[in-house]
């Protein structure tokens, strides 16, 4: 942090944030990581639930399936994107028929960042749940509850800040995802690839401002996030 | 009326269960840890399905693996349990630890005369000054109040309760098991307590049934169960902690150790003479090892035991044959001597 600052000028940062066209990427990252966090809480939290507890078939498969994206390079990631939904796939195929591309478009962009960011909030939504005693759940059944209105009123807010904590991880993978984007989506820029593109075209000391615009918008959540884990864990200690 | 016929497999065996417990009866489940006795209450409960059996409570099927299949959920049951550990909501404050089965139940809490009943419990159970405080700041005692307090608000139609004040003091333990009593007898619904303590069975139940290795063993009054086991396994889990030969008979007498008088008193149970091979303080009294021939025991007695030999009275104890079985004794005041 103190390298970043101390190492860009007031007036670089300026000529950055002004020139025409250079918010474009901030705003393109912004929403792809929007997107991205919906499609994680929406698809991902059922399955860290389930994963939590036990509730898949084969269940060290995809354990073992969220590692496997965890550990691989994320250029690896990239190179296994393309032969998943590039367009002579089948879903590419599919993609095609709806008039759709994961190939240099902004659902290009959003699935790299699904797939580099999912594995970091899986993880961590599925140790939250894990920690949500289920006999709490179980007392909460037995009170009148359905299963769906035990999630909602006991599982969910047990583990809401351990989900918070995991957004925000995956949040900072997401926004700063670049070496799957790399591959399937150079285009439309984000800022990771504006960031790249212009230590390639003009230098390190013209492409740090971005560093520390992307720093910049990707910090608020996380430290949303840890304040408001720490407030809830505050208050339950009464 | 709760009715309970159900086989459940565990690990390491099958527990067999039947029992019948009337509206405002309390039956205590007595038997050592891992005798299947929570998985009885599991079962009626509805959170562990049984291989086979049914459950009924006041007329309707619970659990049936009969034709036509029946399998009600835990939230449809109508069942309350209390283990012990609490199970608090540790995100809701009291108030809202109460009041979750009737949000539950009947949409949201409303109406003065739900303001009454909470006010009164939260009352009944010391607990008008806590209702805005979060679990995490209750004392123990006032963990297992609060999660009482809400089984009574969710008005069940049968209560069970699974060794829930083991982690307590004794004497709080005494009083939360009163008053659990006392408030199952108002509500006059089945209540079944589970307890590895016969003290708090006996304090709790009108029927007592005992339990080891899934099978229950005996059941009746408290009293009648510890005075007249119906085998010696059943003597031994509830206190007898010796059995003396009778001479010229194949039956022994259990000694239990609180049923033991100092001297010869053969109008009042079985004299016996043995060798004193230790003797220690406990409590207010004194605790003695008696070896009568091959048989030893240990009696509570309320003065320490001079010299080495001494006779005592078993008041009027139990005798079982050699297949373990009570038997009546043919002579009640025969001496034995070590």
């Amino acid at each position: 942090m103190i390298t970043l600052i101390t190492r860009i000028s007031p007036g670089d940062l300026w000529s950055a944030l002004t020139g025409p066209g250079n918010l474009d990427p901030l705003i393109t990252s912004v929403e792809s990581g929007g997107v991205t966090l919906a499609v994680l809480i929406c698809v991902c939290t059922p399955l860290a639930w389930m994963m939590a507890r036990d509730r898949l078939p084969f269940p060290r498969i995809w354990e073992a399936g969220v590692l496997c994206a965890l550990l691989l390079p994320p250029l690896v990631i990239g190179l296994l994107l393309v032969f998943m939904v590039g367009p002579y796939t089948w879903i590419g195929s599919i993609l095609d028929w709806l008039h759709q591309s994961a190939t240099n478009t902004f659902l290009a962009l959003v699935i790299a960042e699904v797939y580099e960011s999912a594995p970091y909030y899986v993880l961590g939504a599925q140790a939250a749940f894990s920690g949500v005693d289920t006999r709490l759940e179980q007392q909460a059944g037995l009170l009148g509850d359905r299963p769906f209105t035990v999630f909602r009123r006991i599982t969910l807010p047990l583990a809401a800040p351990g989900l918070a904590m995991s957004l925000a991880v995956a949040w900072a993978r997401a926004i700063g995802a670049f070496g799957a984007v790399v591959i399937i989506a150079y285009h439309p820029f984000g800022i990771p690839m504006q960031i790249y593109t212009t230590l390639q075209e003009t230098g390190l000391y013209t492409a740090l401002p971005y560093a520390l615009v992307l720093l910049v918008v990707a910090l608020p959540l996380p430290l949303a996030a840890y304040v408001w884990s720490a407030r809830a864990e505050r208050r339950r200690r009464g | 009326m709760l009715n309970v016929d159900v086989e459940a497999d565990r690990r390491d065996f099958t527990v067999r269960a039947a029992l019948d417990v009337a509206d405002g009866e309390r039956v205590a489940l007595f038997g050592p840890s891992g005798a299947g006795k929570t998985t009885v209450l599991e079962v009626i409960a509805g959170l562990v399905e049984p291989r086979s059996g049914r459950v009924e409570l006041g007329g309707r099927t619970l659990t049936s693996t009969g034709s036509p299949r029946v399998a009600v959920p835990p939230w449809e049951r109508r069942v309350g349990l209390l283990r012990q550990d609490p199970g608090l909501f540790p995100h809701l404050s009291v108030l809202a630890n109460l009041t979750y089965a009737r949000s539950a139940r009947s949409g949201r809490a409303r109406g003065q005369a739900a303001g009454d009943e909470l006010t009164e419990i939260a009352s009944s159970l010391g607990l008008e000054g806590l209702l805005a405080a979060m679990p995490a700041r209750l004392s123990g005692g006032q963990r297992h109040r609060v999660a009482l307090g809400r089984l009574l608000l969710a008005h069940c139609d049968a209560l069970l309760f699974d060794e829930p004040f083991a982690s307590l003091d004794a004497a709080l333990r005494r009083s939360l098991t009163g008053l659990v009593k006392d408030l199952s007898t108002q509500r006059s619904v089945p209540s079944v307590l589970v307890t590895h303590q016969l003290s708090d069975a006996q304090a709790f139940a009108d029927r007592l049934l005992v339990m080891d290795a899934g099978a229950i063993l005996q059941a009746g009054a408290p009293d009648q169960v510890v005075l007249r086991p119906a085998g010696r396994r059943v003597a031994e889990l509830v206190g007898y902690l010796g059995f003396v030969p009778v001479p010229g008979a194949a039956h022994a007498a259990g000694v239990h150790p609180d049923r033991v008088l100092p001297g010869a008193d053969p109008a009042r149970g079985l004299v016996v003479t043995g060798n004193v091979t230790a003797a220690r303080p406990s409590g207010a009294g004194w605790e003695a090892d008696l070896l009568v021939g091959d048989a030893s025991f240990t009696c509570r007695l309320p003065a320490r035991l001079d010299g080495s030999q001494a006779t005592v009275t078993l008041l009027d104890p139990p005798y079982f044959g050699p297949d373990g079985a009570l038997v009546a004794p043919d002579s009640p005041a025969r001496v034995t001597r070590g």
